[in-house]
Order: structure tokens, then C-alpha cells, then sequence
């Protein structure tokens, strides 16, 4: 483990030798029919077992497991907290004749801060200030803040902190907290971000009796708690229709380009291998029924920092036993660079913006794996 | 919660200084909000100046230049407050130097970064351990950064790159309600420029990169009042938060002219709505990330100079 | 398909009945003490099933001084009676009681073919990761050097030492020698040994190497040890006759070596013909210096080109590994070769479902999970029984 914790990226360098690297490259990046290692398509997801309110003393939680055993377990806490507004708000209230001050005042009251979302992410083997659990939770905090909605429909709208006001000085405080129950196997951030998703969906908050101004007080009749997120009701049947109409909580998808292909969901080894690793968190447009997109974040791709391959016409050890000519340099039309066929080289630069551009439409079009996972997730059953 | 678990810390936050009623008056009418006087597509000016730390093996220092309001509210202070910041940090490179003894084998250049904000960089008041945006800032530079150095020349060898923040950007202008545009914009600035500062300062300490990677931002910004807003939000490249009344999304990237290459993405808010010209068909996203990039070039221009000119200087010496 | 969300399971805790005959049936008709002793116990745990042949460790296995302490056994010293420390299966040998885990790590013995990754390099040694509890060492004097016959090593080649192995590197190699602390000491003195490339590397979790092969592959197959979680070796690779093999696949894929590391790790590449492999590299190799020419492309870290059908099959073998370890079958050439056969039987039976819709028909049909892998296990223990 030392090694992954001297690597201070948010990324982990697995250790693979430059021909099991090489491998893996030459077979993920095969035009048009990249052969993964488990045999999985490009855009399948490694299946997963998943429940929700497993957990008693929450709002709302979930697990979800890998077969390979890794799981992860998030709960979501709320607290009813006086807000404070800032003395800026306040003085600006009192006195002064701005022209759009009320407006003002209604935009603080109902538009929520990023800050009454906290989100924490326990990674065992990783203290809580490690590059990887801090950049993973504020990866996965800033889309679910973020989402910012319209003010018309301020009511139901719009990212989740608009939904935490009660009225101007009330609100819900959110806790987050999530789980790795072992050391991860693969980057974590698709099984957090779908195990946060779930757990959100099934969050209920106690429904509210007293009205307008008032210090609120709740039903203390658990049954009739409302959900966060609204859920279609039951009786109507889970159409896709009604389903696109709520608002959702986002989900962060990671994919990877090798080569000219784009993979979903990797895996350890295929990760290792990558040219580029985006983290791409999407939700649904609430209004037009489509897919919008929250927020990209590039992820450091370990293959920069991996041992590099040396050509049999380079190798001391073969000296004389391989005819100088033999290895012939190829370009490599994805990173534009020489390489020998078969001998790996640590990946240099960046990423071209039409593969940027590439990843970004596979995940949010029409039909596409986006749709299927919030489909998928909407599936499960919420208890 | 992190927090200092050697000592005991003061109360968080700071104290304020007081400010006068009469003051406050002029300052809070929204009218006082610093407006934007560039064109859509004009960058700030960027002083870059490499060399600056004797005993580091590299260095830099980068400053913006303050909006056109703050220079006129220098000269003619109506509020106690300045009505924006600008960008002001140094960046220290030391190395390549061993791995310690413990550390693994590797056969690249071994890279850390620290970003910390000066206690005095903000509005708020700053702690002296990094908390989660710094770290978090830190993980985004060196993604940025590693993309463009060539690690294998230096085998077992460590870079240590270290960028105080003396004066951040504001996240939103100090008079708005603290919510009315609450994600970190300000971050997206510091990022570009700690990108553009860091590359100047890896080249005066001579390690070998493929490019000098420059660090643009671009936003959609809606500053419309809110009788008119369905007029659709407009992209603008290097935006100074304080100067608008609504981001909806912005995006940060770390571009290799040379190469064509991003190294470093960073793309948050929705960027759905944008409205462009007629007859362009990028999605609202494209078209950001094509604007970050467009202002990343322009910080290139000045980061080649810079590190030109320092070079012209010790030749001149010697 | 893209994404596939399954309700949790509950796993079926009630013990297995046919079992318990299954894993003492050698031993129980001249056992009668010892289960005599044990069955009160199991009787007060609420267990109704008498002398499975598991024991828990502070269980008591038997009080009868006749028996000599072995593995996973300990005695105090006042007292006859040999009590458990691991949980596992009881096992004897003449008068020996040992106790095998069921789970167990890779503990070293002389002469196992292990695959092992090097973790470190010191000045004239590796030190190299088996999945023992101890990282192996593989010195510098016990590699075939570069450059011709067995040679003494120089100080130029300690200086080199990087250009044969190198952290990351896998190689296939031999236990030569078991230390006290049960580290390994490994050679690859022999051509079959050395550097892997061409291929993927699997790691079996779960082995049961250790000792576990004594009751299931000397004395041939047991047909108890088949069924998933029964017998001792449960689903890894345990010691046999043969770690290492050439499988012939189908569709187009070629000749695809397989081996076997006893610690489970597997390396899965293709088909290095020793001949082909040199005469690729040189044009007119000499019978005599064929040696020379294998020996040096040991050390090699390129891959050669390798058709896509290959790959397709490596995967394919790679997965049906991971299904039988998921169905906690043993891994061996055997097993191997049954689920190798069986995925392919069942991608005929697939494709004749859905030969109507050639879209969805390839979109991850490779991929081996859920009613498939099932299958594949119902057909391989069919076949190897």
C-alpha cells in the first residue's frame, strides 16, 4: 500500500508490467471492437447488487455491491439548522432603497447554500485528508449542489440545496457519509457515485406541519415523510415517461478513452492503460426529458507514471540477438507519437478536445448509457 | 472536519472590521456592482515574471490585472470595500532532488503539489492547514501539470511545486447575497493562474516538458436583471466572478498550444442554455471548453514571453 | 444492455447435508472415537449434523493420545487432547492429525511453479510478491544470464540488473529453497522460466495451494471436491500433475499457454513456440545456438503481434477462470478445460435464442456473468464427473 499513498494523484498506479500494459493497449484500442479484459462491451457496466434502506437510523441509505466483493454503504443524515444569513443580507434588508431588493431577499430565502450539503468519504487504507478521498467527495458534492435550476420553478427545480430551505430562517442540514468497505479494487468513483444516487433517492425527510414563517415542527408519523426526491406515484407504474418528468439526483459516470475507443465503467488494468479519464456527472433535464450535463473533471490517467517497455533492439540483455532493423516505429494516430509495436510507453500530454467532446455526447445521448443507468437505478426498488 | 490536531485554534472565521452606515449606503446599492468594461473575448493583462526566489530551483510570480472598477474605485474610493480582487501568487519549483530512502522505486519524475492560500487571501479569513478546496485545487494542478512534463528524463528523482495565494478572486461580488451564486468560481481563476504560474516556473528551473501548458477560463454568464431573463446567458472568457450577476457555468483547462492537447478539464454548471451565434452548432459545452481554450492561448502568449525574456536576461549576464 | 442492478441475495445458510460424507467418507469407518468425541459438541452448538469433518479452532479434536499433533493442531501441555487453531477440514495421514483451512494463503514448498511479480530491486536480488505471507527473493545467481551457457556473474551484470527484471515485471519461476521463516528463495534456471509477456495475468483469490492437494488430486479425482465449497481445496489453483498446458482454442484463436502458478496467479499469453519464437527474431538459427536464442528473448518486455481472435480467447479463458473460482470450484487443467468447452457450448445455445437480432446478439456477449456462468458450472461439473 505504500505505493499508493506515495502517489499523491487522486489516481492509484497499479503495479503492471510494460507487457501486460502493452497488452491491455493493443487490445482495448482495437478499432471499432475494443476486447476488454472481462469480455464486457464498451459501454457495459460490471453488474451490481443493490438495496436500499438498509439502515434504520437514517433518512435514507443504500449499499451496492460488485461481484467482486467491493461494496460501499452511504447514509444520509438530516438536521433541521437555523440559517444564518449574512450581515450584508440583513443590513441590505433593514434599511436602503435598492430598486430589486426584494427580489434579492427571495433569491437568499429560497436559493440554498452549497454548504448545507456535507459530504465525507471513508476509503479504508486512506487517511481523511489523502488526495483521493477529498477530491472524490468534492467531485461528487459540487455536481449534486450544483445543479442549478430555474427560478420559476424554484419549488421542485433545481439542485438539491434549494430543496434543504424550510423557510427564510430555517433549513436542512445533509450529511452524506459514505462507505468503501474494503480497499478498493478499481478507481471507486462509479460505485460511490451510484451507491450516493440510490441512498438520496430513497432519503425521506419528515413532513412539515407548521406553515410559512413559523419555527417548524414536524409529523412525527414516519409513513407520511415525504421524499427529497419525489418519487412517481405507485399506482400510476413506473412508465418512462413519468419517470423523466422528476428530477433526479446526478450520477457521475467515469470513462476512459483508449485509443479511438471509449470505455465505460473500467476496471484496474483497463484504467492503468487509459489516454484520458473524465469523470462525467449527469442528471436529468427535468424540462426538456433529456440528459444535461453537471460537470467534467479530468482524472490524472496512471498510465503517465508506469514503467516504460524497452524495444528487443534497445534491450541490453538481447544484445546481438535481434537484427537492428526489426522494429519499426509506428505513429500512433491517438497520442502522436512513435512507438514500437508491442512496447509500452508511459502515456505523455493531454487529451484532443474531440475526444473530449466524443465521451461527453456517448454518455449523455439519447438511448445511451447515461439514460440506462438512471433507468437502471430508477428500477430499483425503494423501500 | 479536518482540523489541526496538534494545537488548539482560535475561533474560525475572522473579525470584521466595522464599517460605517454612511459608507455602507453607497456600497450596497447593486448599481455599485463592478461592471465588466472588456469585450466578451478580451482577456485581462497577466504580469508573469520568472526568477524571482533565489534559493528555489525554479520560481514565478503572476499578478492580474485589476478590473478597470477597482482602478477607478482606487482613485476615488466611495466604499471602504473594494468593489473586486485580482489574482496575485508566487510559485516555487524545487527539484529534481532524490527520493527519500523509504520511497519506491520510480522510474518517472515524482510530483507534489501544494496550493495554499495566504491567510489573508480572501475575504474570509484563511486557516494556516489546507483545507479541502486547497487540496482539492492541489490535485487539479498536478493532473495539469504532469501531463506535460516529461517524467521518464528524471528516474528517482522528486519536484516539489509550491503556490501561495497572496490575494484570490472573490467568488461572487461582496455586496451579492452569499448564495446567489454559491459554487467556488473564484477556484476556476485561481486554478488557471496557478497552472500558467506553475508552467513558468518549471521552465525557469529547466525540466524538461512538452509544452508550456497555459491554464484558461470561460463562462456563461447571465447579467441580465430578472424581468429579462429569458435572454439566453453569453459566453465570456476570463471572467472575473465580482463583475457578474450570475454565472451558470464556467470551465477551466489546461491547454498545450503545440500539441493541441488538454491535460486538465475542469467543467462545472449547467451549460445547457448558452446562446450562440447563429449557424453554430456546438453544444453549450463545446463551446466552453473551445472559449477556455481560446483564453488559455492568450495566457500562453505571455507565459512564452515571460520565460523568453528571463532567458534573454541571463544570456545578457553571462 | 449497459448496466445490470440485481436485488441482493440471501445466501443460503443451511449446512449441507451430502457433504459431511463427502469430506470424511476415507476417513470416517475407522473414526469412530474421534467423531464420537466431537458429536456432543456439534450436538450442543444446535448443529444437527454430526461429524462434518469441520472443526473451529479451541474445538477439541480428539483426547485420544494415539494421534500425533500436525498443521493447524496445537496440545497443552497437561492434557492428551489436541485441540484446533484454524477452522477447517480434519485430516490424517497414518497417525497424524492436521487441521487445512479452507481459505488458506500460499505457503512455499520445494519445487512449486509459482508466477510472482517483482516488488523490489536490491543490489543483487529481487524480491518478488508470491501472495505468501512473505515476499520471495529471487537472487541474481539463480537466473539464466544473457549471452550464452551458465555463467558466473559479473559486476557489470549487478550494475544491469534493471534490464532482466524490473519492478512490475511477472515471471514465471520455481521455489528452489524454503527459509526458516518460510520466505521462498525462487530460480528460473530452466527455459521454461522467466519474464512473461504476451498476455494477461490473473489473480485467484481465495487458494487453497497449501498441502490442500494432498487428499484431492494424488489420489485422483474425489468426486465430492467437485461441488461448489466441499472438499479442501476450495475454488484455487492446488498442486498437480500439470501447472502448465497449451490449449488449442477455436474460433481462429490458435495455441493459447496457459500456466498455472501453484501461489494462484495465472498467466494466461500466447502460445510461445520455442523455435518460432527465435527463428522471428533471426532469419537462420543453428541447432546449436537455439539455446542461446530462447534464453535471451527471456529478458524481452515487447510483446509480439497477437491477432485479435487470440485476445477474444485469452479473454475468454481468463473469465472462465473467475467463474469457476466464483463458484468456489478448484482450478486445474481439468476444470479449466471443462468451463473452457462448456462457455463455448453455451454461447452456441445463446446464439440460437437470440440469432434474430444480430445487434444485441454481440453487444457483450463475451461477457460471462449471471445465467451464463451458472450454466457453465453445471456443465463442468457434469463433464469432469
Amino acid at each position: 500500500m505504500s505505493n499508493q499513498r506515495q502517489a499523491s494523484s487522486a489516481s492509484q498506479v497499479p503495479h503492471l508490467s510494460p507487457a501486460e500494459l502493452s497488452y491491455l493497449y493493443s487490445s482495448l484500442s482495437l478499432p471499432k471492437t475494443p476486447i476488454r479484459p472481462d469480455g464486457r462491451s464498451p459501454t457495459q457496466f460490471r453488474p451490481l447488487t443493490a438495496e436500499t434502506n438498509i439502515l434504520p437510523g437514517t433518512n435514507g441509505s443504500a449499499r451496492i455491491g460488485f461481484a467482486d466483493g467491493t461494496q460501499a454503504i452511504v447514509g444520509v443524515k438530516a438536521e433541521v439548522e437555523k440559517t444564518v444569513l449574512a450581515n450584508e443580507t440583513l443590513a441590505r434588508n433593514d434599511g436602503g432603497a435598492g430598486l430589486d431588493r426584494g427580489e434579492q431577499e427571495g433569491s437568499a430565502a429560497v436559493g440554498g447554500h452549497g454548504s448545507w450539503v456535507q459530504m465525507s468519504i471513508e476509503i479504508p487504507g486512506f487517511r481523511d485528508d489523502d488526495a483521493l478521498p477529498v477530491f472524490l467527495s468534492e467531485m461528487m458534492r459540487e455536481s449534486l449542489v450544483g445543479a442549478v435550476g430555474t427560478r420559476e420553478a424554484s419549488d421542485m427545480a433545481g439542485g438539491l440545496k434549494e430543496r434543504l430551505v424550510i423557510n427564510k430562517r430555517w433549513h436542512w442540514r445533509l450529511y452524506i457519509d459514505v462507505l468503501l468497505l474494503s480497499q478498493p479494487l478499481a478507481y471507486p468513483l462509479p460505485l460511490l457515485s451510484l451507491t450516493t444516487h440510490l441512498a438520496l433517492l430513497s432519503t425521506k425527510l419528515p413532513k412539515r406541519k407548521s406553515q410559512g414563517e413559523e419555527d417548524p415542527f414536524f409529523d412525527d408519523d414516519w409513513a407520511v415523510a415525504e421524499y427529497l426526491y419525489p418519487r412517481p406515484s405507485l399506482s400510476s407504474g413506473k412508465t418512462n415517461s413519468t419517470g423523466s418528468s422528476f428530477v433526479r439526483p446526478p450520477v457521475t459516470l467515469l470513462v476512459i478513452s483508449v485509443g479511438e475507443n471509449i470505455i465505460f465503467d473500467p476496471n484496474r488494468e483497463e484504467i492503468a492503460v487509459a489516454d484520458a479519464v473524465l469523470a462525467i456527472s449527469i442528471t436529468r433535464d427535468s424540462e426538456a426529458g433529456t440528459l444535461k450535463l453537471l460537470s467534467i473533471r479530468t482524472v490524472d490517467p496512471p498510465s503517465r507514471l508506469t514503467q516504460p517497455g524497452v524495444p528487443n533492439s534497445e534491450n541490453v540483455s538481447m544484445l546481438g540477438a535481434v537484427a537492428p532493423t526489426e522494429d519499426v516505429a509506428v505513429l500512433n494516430p491517438a497520442t502522436g507519437e512513435e512507438e514500437v509495436p508491442g512496447v509500452w510507453r508511459p502515456r505523455r500530454g493531454g487529451v484532443k478536445r474531440s475526444v473530449i467532446a466524443e465521451m461527453v455526447k456517448t454518455a449523455l445521448k439519447k438511448g445511451g448509457v447515461g439514460e440506462e443507468v438512471l433507468e437502471g437505478l430508477e428500477g430499483v426498488e425503494v423501500s | 472536519m479536518m482540523a489541526d490536531r496538534r494545537r488548539i485554534n482560535g475561533p474560525p472565521g475572522g473579525t470584521r472590521p466595522a464599517v460605517f452606515a454612511s459608507n455602507l449606503q453607497s456600497g450596497t446599492s447593486a448599481t455599485d456592482r463592478a461592471q465588466r468594461q472588456r469585450q466578451p473575448s478580451e482577456l485581462r493583462k497577466i504580469f508573469l515574471k520568472t526568477g524571482l526566489i533565489p534559493t528555489a530551483s525554479g520560481s514565478s510570480y503572476l499578478e492580474f490585472e485589476p478590473s478597470a472598477s477597482l482602478a477607478a474605485a482606487r482613485a476615488n474610493p466611495k466604499s471602504l470595500i473594494p468593489p473586486s480582487s485580482a489574482l496575485k501568487l508566487a510559485c516555487t519549483v524545487h527539484g529534481p532532488k532524490p527520493l527519500p530512502r523509504s520511497a519506491a522505486f520510480s522510474p518517472n519524475l515524482v510530483l507534489t503539489t501544494h496550493i495554499k492560500y495566504a491567510p489573508f487571501a480572501a475575504r474570509q479569513r484563511k486557516g494556516h492547514i489546507r483545507d479541502a478546496s486547497e487540496r482539492d485545487l492541489g490535485v487539479h494542478l498536478e493532473t495539469a501539470l504532469r501531463g506535460a512534463i516529461i517524467a521518464e528524463r528524471w528516474p528517482k528523482s522528486g519536484l516539489d511545486i509550491t503556490i501561495t495565494i497572496l490575494e484570490a478572486e472573490d467568488d461572487r461580488w461582496w455586496g451579492s447575497a452569499p448564495d446567489s451564486h454559491d459554487a467556488s468560481w473564484g477556484m476556476m481563476n485561481v486554478l488557471a493562474g496557478c497552472i500558467t504560474a506553475a508552467s513558468a516556473a518549471i521552465a525557469d528551473a529547466h525540466i524538461d516538458c512538452l509544452d508550456l501548458v497555459a491554464g484558461g477560463v470561460a463562462a456563461l454568464v447571465s447579467d441580465d436583471s430578472a424581468s429579462t431573463s429569458t435572454v439566453a446567458p453569453k459566453l465570456m472568457l476570463d471572467t472575473d466572478p465580482a463583475e457578474h450577476r450570475s454565472i451558470l457555468s464556467a470551465c477551466v483547462v489546461a491547454y498545450m498550444p503545440a500539441r493541441d492537447e488538454i491535460t486538465e478539464l475542469w467543467l462545472k454548471g449547467d451549460s445547457s442554455k448558452a446562446s450562440l451565434e447563429d449557424g453554430d452548432d456546438r453544444t453549450g459545452h463545446e463551446a466552453l471548453i473551445d472559449g477556455a481554450v481560446d483564453a488559455a492561448r492568450g495566457a500562453h502568449a505571455v507565459l512564452a514571453e515571460a520565460v523568453r525574456e528571463s532567458l534573454l536576461k541571463t544570456v545578457g549576464q553571462a | 444492455m449497459g448496466i445490470i442492478i440485481l436485488p441482493p441475495v440471501v445466501e443460503d445458510i443451511l449446512p449441507r447435508h451430502d457433504e459431511s460424507d463427502d469430506s470424511m467418507s476415507v476417513d470416517s469407518d475407522e473414526d469412530v472415537e474421534m467423531s464420537g468425541v466431537r458429536a456432543p459438541k456439534r450436538a450442543r452448538i444446535g448443529n444437527q449434523t454430526v461429524s462434518t469433518g469441520v472443526v473451529t479452532p479451541g474445538e477439541v479434536v480428539t483426547d485420544d493420545p494415539q494421534w500425533m499433533r500436525g498443521h493447524g493442531t496445537y496440545m497443552t501441555p497437561l492434557s492428551t487432547s489436541i485441540i484446533a487453531t484454524v477452522a477447517g477440514t480434519v485430516h490424517k495421514t497414518n497417525k497424524l492429525l492436521s487441521v487445512h483451512p479452507l481459505r488458506a494463503r500460499y505457503t512455499p514448498e520445494i519445487g512449486d511453479l509459482v508466477v510472482g511479480r517483482i516488488v523490489e530491486v536490491q543490489s543483487k536480488r529481487w524480491k518478488v510478491d508470491v501472495a505468501a505471507p512473505l515476499l520471495a527473493q529471487l537472487p541474481l545467481s539463480a537466473i539464466n544470464l544473457p549471452g550464452g551457457i551458465l555463467r558466473r556473474r559479473t559486476s557489470s551484470d549487478e550494475l544491469q540488473i534493471r534490464t532482466f527484471f524490473s519492478e512490475g515485471d511477472l515471471v514465471v519461476a520455481e521455489v528452489q529453497s524454503v527459509h526458516q521463516d518460510g520466505s521462498a528463495s525462487l530460480h528460473t534456471r530452466s527455459l521454461k522460466y522467466g519474464k512473461l509477456r504476451n498476455g494477461v495475468f490473473l489473480a485467484v483469490t481465495g487458494t487453497g495451494g497449501s498441502g490442500a492437494s494432498s487428499s484431492t488430486t494424488k489420489g485422483g479425482v474425489g468426486a465430492g471436491s467437485l461441488r461448489p465449497g466441499a472438499g479442501s481445496g476450495m475454488g484455487g489453483v492446488v498442486r498437480s500433475r500439470r501447472q502448465v498446458w497449451t490449449v488449442s482454442t477455436h474460433n481462429g484463436g490458435g495455441e493459447v499457454d496457459v500456466i498455472l502458478g501453484v501461489n494462484g496467479y495465472i498467466w494466461i499469453s500466447k502460445h510461445a513456440d520455442g523455435a518460432s519464437a527465435a527463428s522471428s527474431t533471426t532469419d537462420h538459427v543453428s541447432i546449436t545456438r537455439m539455446e542461446e536464442m530462447v534464453s535471451t528473448s527471456i529478458y524481452s518486455s515487447q510483446n509480439d503481434e497477437i491477432p485479435p481472435q487470440t485476445r477474444r480467447e485469452i479473454a475468454r479463458l481468463a473469465q472462465c477462470i473467475q467463474v469457476l473460482v466464483q463458484g468456489g470450484i478448484r482450478v486445474d487443467e481439468e476444470t479449466v478445460m471443462g468451463a473452457y468447452e462448456a462457455s463455448l457450448q453455451v454461447d452456441l445455445e445463446v446464439g440460437d435464442d437470440e440469432d434474430e437480432d444480430e445487434e444485441t446478439r454481440h453487444e457483450g456477449r463475451e461477457y460471462l456473468e449471471g445465467a451464463k456462468s451458472r450454466r457453465i458450472l453445471e456443465l463442468v461439473v457434469q463433464q469432469v464427473k
